[in-house]
Protein backbone atom coordinates (compact mmCIF):
# COMPACT_ATOMS: atom_id res chain seq x y z
CA UNK A 1 0.00 0.00 0.00
CA UNK A 2 1.67 3.46 -1.02
CA UNK A 3 1.76 6.24 1.48
CA UNK A 4 -0.66 8.20 -0.51
CA UNK A 5 -3.10 5.24 -0.65
CA UNK A 6 -2.58 5.11 3.49
CA UNK A 7 -3.70 8.51 4.05
CA UNK A 8 -7.03 8.50 1.84
CA UNK A 9 -8.05 4.81 3.90
CA UNK A 10 -7.66 7.10 7.44
CA UNK A 11 -9.47 10.09 5.99
CA UNK A 12 -11.25 7.76 4.63
CA UNK A 13 -12.03 5.46 7.99
CA UNK A 14 -12.05 8.68 10.20
CA UNK A 15 -14.97 10.43 7.98
CA UNK A 16 -17.10 7.31 8.41
CA UNK A 17 -16.34 7.24 12.28
CA UNK A 18 -17.65 10.84 12.45
CA UNK A 19 -20.57 10.38 10.51
CA UNK A 20 -21.59 7.23 12.57
CA UNK A 21 -20.80 9.05 16.08
CA UNK A 22 -24.47 10.53 15.40
CA UNK A 23 -25.91 7.19 16.19
CA UNK A 24 -24.51 7.60 19.79
CA UNK A 25 -25.92 11.38 19.90
CA UNK A 26 -22.60 13.26 18.66
CA UNK A 27 -23.11 16.52 17.05
CA UNK A 28 -19.56 17.70 16.90
CA UNK A 29 -17.97 15.32 15.14
CA UNK A 30 -21.06 14.73 12.75
CA UNK A 31 -21.02 18.52 12.05
CA UNK A 32 -17.29 18.36 11.34
CA UNK A 33 -17.60 15.66 8.38
CA UNK A 34 -20.91 17.57 7.39
CA UNK A 35 -19.19 20.79 6.63
CA UNK A 36 -16.57 19.32 5.11
CA UNK A 37 -18.60 17.83 2.98
CA UNK A 38 -20.37 20.78 2.06
CA UNK A 39 -17.16 23.02 1.88
CA UNK A 40 -15.53 20.34 -0.54
CA UNK A 41 -18.72 20.23 -2.31
CA UNK A 42 -19.21 23.92 -3.20
CA UNK A 43 -15.32 24.36 -3.93
CA UNK A 44 -15.70 21.54 -6.65
CA UNK A 45 -19.04 22.66 -7.86
CA UNK A 46 -17.82 26.51 -8.60
CA UNK A 47 -14.20 25.12 -9.75
CA UNK A 48 -16.61 22.91 -12.57
CA UNK A 49 -18.43 26.32 -13.21
CA UNK A 50 -15.76 28.61 -13.58
CA UNK A 51 -13.83 25.96 -16.03
CA UNK A 52 -16.35 24.36 -18.17
CA UNK A 53 -19.02 27.33 -18.09
CA UNK A 54 -18.19 30.50 -17.39
CA UNK A 55 -14.80 30.62 -19.26
CA UNK A 56 -15.28 29.00 -22.36
CA UNK A 57 -18.96 30.17 -23.24
CA UNK A 58 -18.60 33.57 -21.19
CA UNK A 59 -15.61 34.61 -21.34
CA UNK A 60 -13.89 33.91 -24.49
CA UNK A 61 -16.35 35.36 -26.21
CA UNK A 62 -15.64 38.53 -24.83
CA UNK A 63 -11.93 38.57 -26.33
CA UNK A 64 -12.92 38.34 -29.97
CA UNK A 65 -12.70 41.73 -31.17
CA UNK A 66 -15.89 41.96 -33.21
CA UNK A 67 -18.17 39.59 -34.63
CA UNK A 68 -21.58 38.69 -33.72
CA UNK A 69 -20.25 36.29 -30.69
CA UNK A 70 -18.92 39.07 -29.15
CA UNK A 71 -22.23 41.40 -28.82
CA UNK A 72 -23.91 38.05 -28.14
CA UNK A 73 -21.88 37.51 -25.12
CA UNK A 74 -22.43 40.91 -23.70
CA UNK A 75 -25.99 40.13 -22.80
CA UNK A 76 -25.67 37.11 -20.67
CA UNK A 77 -22.45 39.40 -19.21
CA UNK A 78 -25.18 42.02 -18.75
CA UNK A 79 -27.44 39.61 -16.64
CA UNK A 80 -24.55 38.36 -14.71
CA UNK A 81 -23.73 41.48 -13.41
CA UNK A 82 -27.24 42.00 -11.94
CA UNK A 83 -27.15 38.56 -10.59
CA UNK A 84 -23.69 39.20 -8.74
CA UNK A 85 -25.41 42.68 -7.15
CA UNK A 86 -27.48 40.29 -5.54
CA UNK A 87 -24.82 39.99 -2.79
CA UNK A 88 -25.03 43.53 -1.48
CA UNK A 89 -27.69 44.79 -0.20
CA UNK A 90 -28.82 47.54 -1.98
CA UNK A 91 -28.78 45.12 -5.44
CA UNK A 92 -31.23 42.64 -4.37
CA UNK A 93 -33.67 44.32 -6.67
CA UNK A 94 -31.87 43.98 -9.89
CA UNK A 95 -31.34 40.16 -9.31
CA UNK A 96 -35.40 39.64 -10.27
CA UNK A 97 -34.40 40.61 -14.30
CA UNK A 98 -32.00 37.46 -14.21
CA UNK A 99 -34.09 34.83 -12.52
CA UNK A 100 -37.13 35.73 -14.60
CA UNK A 101 -35.26 35.77 -17.70
CA UNK A 102 -34.28 32.02 -15.73
CA UNK A 103 -37.55 31.32 -14.62
CA UNK A 104 -39.30 32.01 -18.11
CA UNK A 105 -36.93 29.79 -20.23
CA UNK A 106 -36.54 26.96 -17.61
CA UNK A 107 -40.83 27.29 -17.80
CA UNK A 108 -40.90 26.85 -21.18
CA UNK A 109 -38.50 24.11 -21.25
CA UNK A 110 -40.48 22.21 -18.70
CA UNK A 111 -43.65 22.81 -20.86
CA UNK A 112 -41.62 20.93 -23.54
CA UNK A 113 -39.68 18.08 -21.55
CA UNK A 114 -43.10 17.30 -19.24
CA UNK A 115 -45.20 17.01 -22.33
CA UNK A 116 -42.73 14.79 -24.53
CA UNK A 117 -41.24 13.52 -22.21
CA UNK A 118 -43.59 12.39 -19.39
CA UNK A 119 -47.19 12.77 -20.13
CA UNK A 120 -47.17 11.63 -23.75
CA UNK A 121 -45.42 8.09 -23.45
CA UNK A 122 -47.28 7.39 -20.03
CA UNK A 123 -50.33 8.26 -21.91
CA UNK A 124 -49.67 6.75 -24.93
CA UNK A 125 -48.37 3.44 -22.98
CA UNK A 126 -51.61 3.21 -21.11
CA UNK A 127 -53.70 3.61 -24.18
CA UNK A 128 -51.46 0.98 -25.85
CA UNK A 129 -52.57 -1.74 -23.78
CA UNK A 130 -56.07 -1.98 -25.67
CA UNK A 131 -54.27 -2.05 -29.16
CA UNK A 132 -56.13 -4.78 -30.87
CA UNK A 133 -53.01 -6.92 -31.76
CA UNK A 134 -52.32 -6.54 -28.23
CA UNK A 135 -55.74 -8.03 -26.64
CA UNK A 136 -56.56 -11.03 -29.57
CA UNK A 137 -54.61 -13.40 -30.94
CA UNK A 138 -55.68 -14.43 -34.36
CA UNK A 139 -59.48 -14.64 -33.74
CA UNK A 140 -59.85 -15.34 -30.30
CA UNK A 141 -60.02 -12.59 -27.46
CA UNK A 142 -56.65 -12.51 -24.88
CA UNK A 143 -58.96 -12.02 -21.43
CA UNK A 144 -55.55 -12.03 -19.22
CA UNK A 145 -54.34 -9.05 -21.48
CA UNK A 146 -58.15 -7.40 -21.69
CA UNK A 147 -58.08 -7.83 -18.01
CA UNK A 148 -54.47 -6.46 -17.48
CA UNK A 149 -55.15 -3.56 -19.83
CA UNK A 150 -58.54 -2.80 -18.04
CA UNK A 151 -56.51 -2.85 -14.49
CA UNK A 152 -53.95 -0.55 -15.88
CA UNK A 153 -56.36 1.72 -16.55
CA UNK A 154 -58.67 2.06 -13.07
CA UNK A 155 -55.53 1.96 -11.08
CA UNK A 156 -54.20 4.73 -13.25
CA UNK A 157 -57.38 6.99 -12.83
CA UNK A 158 -57.64 6.39 -9.51
CA UNK A 159 -54.37 7.02 -8.41
CA UNK A 160 -55.06 10.37 -10.34
CA UNK A 161 -58.42 10.70 -8.30
CA UNK A 162 -56.02 11.08 -5.12
CA UNK A 163 -54.53 14.10 -6.88
CA UNK A 164 -58.17 15.59 -7.12
CA UNK A 165 -59.93 14.10 -3.64
CA UNK A 166 -56.81 15.53 -1.71
CA UNK A 167 -57.18 18.91 -3.50
CA UNK A 168 -60.56 19.52 -2.50
CA UNK A 169 -60.00 18.47 0.89
CA UNK A 170 -57.33 21.61 0.80
CA UNK A 171 -60.21 23.66 -0.82
CA UNK A 172 -62.20 23.30 2.64
CA UNK A 173 -65.33 20.57 3.66
CA UNK A 174 -66.85 19.26 0.15
CA UNK A 175 -69.14 16.60 0.87
CA UNK A 176 -67.69 13.90 -1.61
CA UNK A 177 -70.13 10.98 -3.60
CA UNK A 178 -69.17 7.51 -1.75
CA UNK A 179 -68.49 6.13 -5.03
CA UNK A 180 -65.14 9.28 -5.50
CA UNK A 181 -64.38 8.20 -1.90
CA UNK A 182 -64.39 4.23 -3.36
CA UNK A 183 -62.18 5.06 -6.29
CA UNK A 184 -59.71 7.46 -4.00
CA UNK A 185 -59.18 4.84 -1.64
CA UNK A 186 -58.11 2.49 -4.80
CA UNK A 187 -55.99 4.70 -6.13
CA UNK A 188 -54.45 4.70 -2.46
CA UNK A 189 -53.85 1.04 -2.59
CA UNK A 190 -51.55 1.15 -5.87
CA UNK A 191 -49.60 4.41 -4.16
CA UNK A 192 -48.68 2.55 -1.25
CA UNK A 193 -47.89 -0.82 -3.02
CA UNK A 194 -45.26 1.59 -5.19
CA UNK A 195 -44.52 3.33 -2.65
CA UNK A 196 -43.47 0.35 -0.75
CA UNK A 197 -42.06 -1.08 -3.80
CA UNK A 198 -39.66 2.42 -3.95
CA UNK A 199 -38.76 1.93 0.03
CA UNK A 200 -37.53 -1.46 -0.56
CA UNK A 201 -34.92 -0.05 -3.48
CA UNK A 202 -34.07 2.24 -1.44
CA UNK A 203 -33.41 0.64 1.70
CA UNK A 204 -31.49 -2.36 -0.09
CA UNK A 205 -29.58 0.43 -1.30
CA UNK A 206 -28.91 2.26 2.15
CA UNK A 207 -28.42 -1.17 3.68
CA UNK A 208 -25.43 -2.56 1.21
CA UNK A 209 -23.72 1.16 1.84
CA UNK A 210 -24.05 0.49 5.63
CA UNK A 211 -22.38 -2.45 5.15
CA UNK A 212 -19.63 -1.83 3.28
CA UNK A 213 -18.75 1.54 5.29
CA UNK A 214 -18.94 -0.96 8.43
CA UNK A 215 -16.73 -3.34 6.70
CA UNK A 216 -14.27 -0.71 5.77
CA UNK A 217 -13.88 0.20 9.50
CA UNK A 218 -13.53 -3.69 10.25
CA UNK A 219 -10.93 -4.49 7.71
CA UNK A 220 -8.75 -1.37 8.98
CA UNK A 221 -9.13 -2.60 12.81
CA UNK A 222 -7.86 -6.18 11.13
CA UNK A 223 -5.19 -4.68 9.48
CA UNK A 224 -3.77 -2.97 12.74
CA UNK A 225 -4.20 -5.27 15.03
CA UNK B 1 -48.01 43.84 -6.77
CA UNK B 2 -45.85 42.64 -9.66
CA UNK B 3 -42.70 45.03 -11.35
CA UNK B 4 -42.95 45.49 -14.79
CA UNK B 5 -39.72 44.43 -16.21
CA UNK B 6 -38.78 41.32 -14.63
CA UNK B 7 -42.36 39.96 -15.30
CA UNK B 8 -41.74 41.24 -19.05
CA UNK B 9 -38.15 39.96 -19.24
CA UNK B 10 -39.82 36.32 -18.20
CA UNK B 11 -42.76 35.57 -20.91
CA UNK B 12 -40.81 37.02 -23.35
CA UNK B 13 -38.06 34.51 -22.67
CA UNK B 14 -40.26 31.66 -21.93
CA UNK B 15 -42.20 32.73 -24.99
CA UNK B 16 -38.66 32.90 -27.49
CA UNK B 17 -37.88 29.45 -25.97
CA UNK B 18 -41.18 27.82 -26.47
CA UNK B 19 -41.63 29.07 -30.35
CA UNK B 20 -38.05 28.32 -30.97
CA UNK B 21 -39.02 24.68 -30.11
CA UNK B 22 -42.31 24.91 -32.26
CA UNK B 23 -39.84 25.64 -35.10
CA UNK B 24 -36.88 24.13 -35.18
CA UNK B 25 -35.41 23.79 -38.20
CA UNK B 26 -35.74 28.00 -38.44
CA UNK B 27 -35.36 28.56 -35.05
CA UNK B 28 -32.84 26.23 -34.23
CA UNK B 29 -29.82 28.70 -33.88
CA UNK B 30 -32.03 31.39 -31.61
CA UNK B 31 -32.74 27.98 -29.53
CA UNK B 32 -28.86 27.46 -29.16
CA UNK B 33 -28.12 31.08 -27.98
CA UNK B 34 -31.04 31.71 -25.58
CA UNK B 35 -29.88 28.05 -24.09
CA UNK B 36 -26.29 28.94 -23.99
CA UNK B 37 -27.46 31.88 -21.97
CA UNK B 38 -29.73 30.04 -20.01
CA UNK B 39 -26.82 27.70 -18.94
CA UNK B 40 -24.34 30.52 -18.40
CA UNK B 41 -26.80 32.59 -16.28
CA UNK B 42 -27.52 29.26 -14.37
CA UNK B 43 -23.83 28.87 -13.93
CA UNK B 44 -23.33 32.53 -12.49
CA UNK B 45 -26.39 32.04 -10.21
CA UNK B 46 -25.30 28.62 -8.96
CA UNK B 47 -21.88 30.88 -8.23
CA UNK B 48 -23.42 33.58 -6.33
CA UNK B 49 -25.45 30.77 -4.18
CA UNK B 50 -22.06 29.75 -3.41
CA UNK B 51 -20.92 33.12 -2.68
CA UNK B 52 -23.51 33.65 -0.22
CA UNK B 53 -23.19 30.47 1.66
CA UNK B 54 -19.40 30.97 2.24
CA UNK B 55 -19.97 34.83 3.37
CA UNK B 56 -22.60 33.63 5.52
CA UNK B 57 -20.34 31.16 7.24
CA UNK B 58 -17.20 33.72 7.23
CA UNK B 59 -19.78 36.57 8.97
CA UNK B 60 -20.43 33.52 11.83
CA UNK B 61 -16.58 33.61 12.36
CA UNK B 62 -16.04 37.40 12.58
CA UNK B 63 -19.04 37.65 15.24
CA UNK B 64 -17.72 34.65 17.01
CA UNK B 65 -21.31 32.83 16.81
CA UNK B 66 -21.93 29.44 18.26
CA UNK B 67 -20.79 26.90 16.20
CA UNK B 68 -18.57 28.81 14.11
CA UNK B 69 -15.97 26.20 14.48
CA UNK B 70 -18.01 24.46 11.80
CA UNK B 71 -18.29 27.37 9.95
CA UNK B 72 -14.66 27.51 10.08
CA UNK B 73 -14.33 23.53 9.09
CA UNK B 74 -16.70 24.55 6.08
CA UNK B 75 -14.50 27.46 4.66
CA UNK B 76 -11.34 25.92 5.02
CA UNK B 77 -12.45 22.83 2.91
CA UNK B 78 -14.40 25.28 0.16
CA UNK B 79 -11.25 27.47 -0.26
CA UNK B 80 -8.45 24.73 0.02
CA UNK B 81 -10.29 22.84 -2.89
CA UNK B 82 -10.98 26.09 -4.71
CA UNK B 83 -7.51 27.01 -4.55
CA UNK B 84 -6.36 23.02 -5.33
CA UNK B 85 -8.39 22.86 -8.38
CA UNK B 86 -7.53 26.44 -9.79
CA UNK B 87 -3.95 25.55 -9.54
CA UNK B 88 -4.39 21.76 -10.90
CA UNK B 89 -7.14 21.88 -12.85
CA UNK B 90 -10.49 20.68 -11.82
CA UNK B 91 -9.50 17.81 -14.37
CA UNK B 92 -6.58 16.65 -12.64
CA UNK B 93 -6.70 12.53 -11.56
CA UNK B 94 -4.87 13.81 -8.15
CA UNK B 95 -7.12 16.77 -7.22
CA UNK B 96 -9.79 14.23 -8.14
CA UNK B 97 -8.39 11.20 -5.93
CA UNK B 98 -8.41 13.78 -2.89
CA UNK B 99 -11.74 15.01 -3.55
CA UNK B 100 -13.02 11.90 -3.90
CA UNK B 101 -11.29 10.55 -0.95
CA UNK B 102 -13.35 13.43 1.27
CA UNK B 103 -16.78 13.45 -0.88
CA UNK B 104 -17.15 9.14 -1.10
CA UNK B 105 -16.74 7.67 2.41
CA UNK B 106 -19.11 10.74 4.05
CA UNK B 107 -21.77 10.20 1.02
CA UNK B 108 -21.36 6.18 1.23
CA UNK B 109 -21.89 6.58 5.68
CA UNK B 110 -24.73 9.02 5.22
CA UNK B 111 -26.28 6.92 2.77
CA UNK B 112 -25.75 3.76 5.54
CA UNK B 113 -27.57 6.28 8.10
CA UNK B 114 -30.56 6.57 5.52
CA UNK B 115 -31.25 2.29 5.91
CA UNK B 116 -31.22 3.54 9.84
CA UNK B 117 -33.53 6.73 9.52
CA UNK B 118 -35.71 4.50 6.78
CA UNK B 119 -36.52 1.63 9.78
CA UNK B 120 -37.81 4.19 12.13
CA UNK B 121 -39.36 6.31 9.62
CA UNK B 122 -41.48 3.26 8.35
CA UNK B 123 -42.30 2.35 12.04
CA UNK B 124 -43.70 5.94 12.67
CA UNK B 125 -45.62 6.07 9.55
CA UNK B 126 -48.03 3.56 11.49
CA UNK B 127 -48.33 5.17 14.49
CA UNK B 128 -48.90 8.69 12.82
CA UNK B 129 -50.88 8.61 10.22
CA UNK B 130 -52.71 5.17 11.72
CA UNK B 131 -53.97 1.94 9.73
CA UNK B 132 -55.57 3.24 6.08
CA UNK B 133 -55.51 1.62 2.77
CA UNK B 134 -52.70 3.69 2.41
CA UNK B 135 -50.00 2.41 4.83
CA UNK B 136 -51.53 -0.81 4.89
CA UNK B 137 -50.24 -1.09 1.05
CA UNK B 138 -47.62 0.31 1.51
CA UNK B 139 -46.51 -2.24 4.54
CA UNK B 140 -47.83 -5.18 2.62
CA UNK B 141 -45.92 -4.24 -0.51
CA UNK B 142 -42.43 -3.53 1.57
CA UNK B 143 -42.80 -6.79 2.72
CA UNK B 144 -43.50 -8.60 -0.34
CA UNK B 145 -40.76 -6.93 -2.30
CA UNK B 146 -38.60 -7.59 0.02
CA UNK B 147 -39.59 -11.57 0.38
CA UNK B 148 -38.59 -11.34 -3.43
CA UNK B 149 -35.87 -9.24 -3.45
CA UNK B 150 -34.02 -11.83 -1.30
CA UNK B 151 -34.64 -14.03 -5.02
CA UNK B 152 -35.66 -17.30 -2.87
CA UNK B 153 -39.35 -17.87 -4.02
CA UNK B 154 -38.27 -17.04 -7.59
CA UNK B 155 -35.40 -20.27 -7.41
CA UNK B 156 -37.92 -22.61 -5.98
CA UNK B 157 -38.56 -22.72 -10.38
CA UNK B 158 -42.83 -23.49 -10.02
CA UNK B 159 -43.97 -21.80 -13.19
CA UNK B 160 -47.27 -20.82 -11.56
CA UNK B 161 -45.35 -19.18 -9.00
CA UNK B 162 -43.52 -17.34 -11.45
CA UNK B 163 -46.69 -15.94 -12.90
CA UNK B 164 -47.81 -14.42 -10.18
CA UNK B 165 -44.34 -13.04 -9.19
CA UNK B 166 -44.13 -11.23 -12.60
CA UNK B 167 -47.68 -10.12 -11.93
CA UNK B 168 -47.09 -8.84 -8.53
CA UNK B 169 -43.67 -6.87 -9.30
CA UNK B 170 -45.84 -5.18 -12.07
CA UNK B 171 -48.18 -3.65 -9.31
CA UNK B 172 -45.80 -1.08 -8.46
CA UNK B 173 -45.74 0.48 -12.08
CA UNK B 174 -49.77 1.06 -12.01
CA UNK B 175 -48.97 3.59 -8.97
CA UNK B 176 -45.90 4.95 -10.75
CA UNK B 177 -47.72 5.47 -14.23
CA UNK B 178 -50.69 7.45 -12.32
CA UNK B 179 -48.40 9.52 -10.13
CA UNK B 180 -46.14 10.11 -13.03
CA UNK B 181 -49.43 11.35 -14.97
CA UNK B 182 -50.16 13.57 -12.25
CA UNK B 183 -47.11 15.15 -11.22
CA UNK B 184 -46.44 15.88 -14.78
CA UNK B 185 -49.95 17.68 -15.19
CA UNK B 186 -49.11 19.27 -11.64
CA UNK B 187 -46.02 20.69 -13.12
CA UNK B 188 -47.31 21.77 -16.63
CA UNK B 189 -50.23 23.96 -14.99
CA UNK B 190 -47.19 25.46 -12.78
CA UNK B 191 -44.59 26.11 -16.17
CA UNK B 192 -47.46 27.84 -17.20
CA UNK B 193 -48.59 30.02 -14.70
CA UNK B 194 -44.62 30.83 -14.18
CA UNK B 195 -45.06 31.60 -18.12
CA UNK B 196 -47.62 33.73 -17.86
CA UNK B 197 -46.59 36.12 -15.28
CA UNK B 198 -48.91 34.65 -12.64
CA UNK B 199 -46.04 32.84 -10.13
CA UNK B 200 -42.46 33.23 -9.84
CA UNK B 201 -39.74 36.91 -9.75
CA UNK B 202 -42.17 39.06 -11.06
CA UNK B 203 -43.85 39.16 -7.72
CA UNK B 204 -42.35 41.63 -5.22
Amino acid sequence: MSPSELITLIIGIALTVMIFSYILGDRLFFGIATHLLIGVSAGFLALVVIQKIILPYLITPLTYETGTGFFLALVPLTLSILLVLMLFRSGTQAGSIPLAFLGGALAALAIIGVTRGTLAPQILSTIGRFAPEQLMHETEPQWSAILEALMILLGVIAVLFVFHHQGQSKAGDVVKPVFLEGIGSIGQIFIGLTFGALFVGLFSSALIALISSLSEIIDFITLWF
Amino acid sequence: MKRPLPLIVGVLSGLVVLAAMFFVPQGGSILATVLNWVIIVAGVALLVAIASLVLTHLRFIAKGKKGFLLSLVLVISFLATLIFGLLRGVDDPVFLEWVGAVIRPIETALLGLVALVMMSAALKIFRERGWSALTVSFGVSAIIFLILGLGFLQNLNFPALNEVITFVEGLPMIGARGLLIGIGIGLLMMAFRVLFGMEGSGND
